[in-house]
């Protein structure tokens, strides 16, 4: 049990994990950054926020994820970064479950802004892949958040 | 715990990058801060089996496809109407203007021969129909919207817009593009002529 638990929160892990997440949103938010109405289009098709506030949306969420980037991956602010990075996946997950139920089939927008045009089934097929894939990266903010967790207890 | 200053500090460098990097924006890139589009939490919001379509006339000739705009008469209760390939087609034939509501960067890679790009995602979009207006365009002839075809809303998105600033004879492809390449008809790429 405590090999697992040393496991867990080693330096080894921990270091990769919060670069990962960090590179993660890093790479999510620079195609956003750079075509805000194709992702503000994207945060339409989700049909969750009133059409007045979908712009604002795709305005300012692409930079919280590049902010949330550069402290992950540059080491400071983790553990806030980690919550904001957690909270949003929770946000993302959310989103797409309510979809899924709906069987309103949408594009993620993740990544990549300009998906073309696919069939119904394979576009709801993928959402269910999104989600399992921001449970795994779910993970990561568990780690770094454990981690940061330790430290605090034994810092100074 | 979460240091709130720290994430409320990270939410204001957010919100202040968010600000300069979309004044410093080009026009299809730069977004309204408060968006003008339909109420988007109802599904679906236009494409509803119930879509009005434009009726064929009587009088049409046998095997001609389409005819005179007078079979398109403004319906002032409603944004849109839908029309299909073949009417387009014969409307494109009368000179009737054509709006491409895809974005410019679609536009520029094929758009149907002569229309005009008016992308509903992009800031440019209220100018443009402001322009409409000022080129003297009769609020209500008839104006055909397309976009990209199957579940493709940015052409009923422009049609409503088109709408509310009175104009009252939009008429949207709904094959859009897809369907007018797929039979061969004109296609232009680039900036319009």
């Amino acid at each position: 049990m405590k090999s697992e638990r040393s496991w867990w929160r080693s330096p080894w892990l921990s270091i990769r994990a919060q670069i990962g997440l960090g590179a993660i949103f890093a790479a999510a938010a620079v195609p956003k950054i750079f075509d805000p109405p194709a992702f503000a289009h994207m945060i339409y098709n989700y049909r969750l926020l009133p059409g007045s506030a979908v712009n604002a949306a795709a305005l300012v969420l692409p930079w919280i994820e590049i902010w949330v980037g550069a402290a992950l991956i540059l080491g400071f602010w983790k553990r806030t970064a980690a919550w904001i990075s957690g909270a949003m996946l929770l946000l993302f997950v959310g989103a797409l479950t309510v979809n899924l139920v709906r069987g309103n089939p949408v594009n993620c927008g993740c990544f990549d802004l300009h998906a073309k045009d696919r069939p119904k089934a394979e576009l709801l097929a993928d959402m269910r892949w999104t989600i399992v894939r921001d449970a795994a990266i779910l993970l990561l903010v568990a780690q770094v958040l454990s981690v940061n967790r330790k430290e605090r207890r034994i810092g100074p | 715990m979460v240091r709130l200053w720290q994430a409320a500090a990270v939410i204001g460098a957010a919100i202040f990058c968010a600000f300069l990097s979309n004044r410093a924006a080009g026009p299809e890139r730069r977004l309204p801060w408060v968006g003008d589009y339909p109420d988007a939490r109802t599904v679906p919001v236009l494409l509803s089996a119930a879509a009005p379509t434009a009726v064929p006339s009587a009088s049409r000739p046998p095997g001609v496809p389409g005819a005179s705009t007078n079979e398109y008469p403004p319906h002032p209760d409603r944004p849109w109407v839908a029309i299909s390939g073949d009417q387009a087609l014969s409307l494109q034939g009368q000179g009737i203007p054509f709006l491409d509501a895809r974005r410019t960067a679609v536009y520029l890679e094929g758009h149907i021969a002569g229309a005009r790009s008016l992308p509903i995602w992009e800031s440019t979009v209220d100018d443009g129909i402001k322009k409409l207006y000022e080129e003297g365009y009769d609020v209500n002839a008839p104006l055909v919207v397309y976009c990209s075809g199957g579940d493709c809303e940015d052409s009923h998105m422009l049609a409503e817009r088109l709408h509310r600033f009175g104009f009252n004879n939009a008429l949207v492809y709904t094959g859009g593009f897809p369907d007018w390449e797929k039979r061969g008809l004109p296609v232009e790429k680039g900036a319009p002529r």
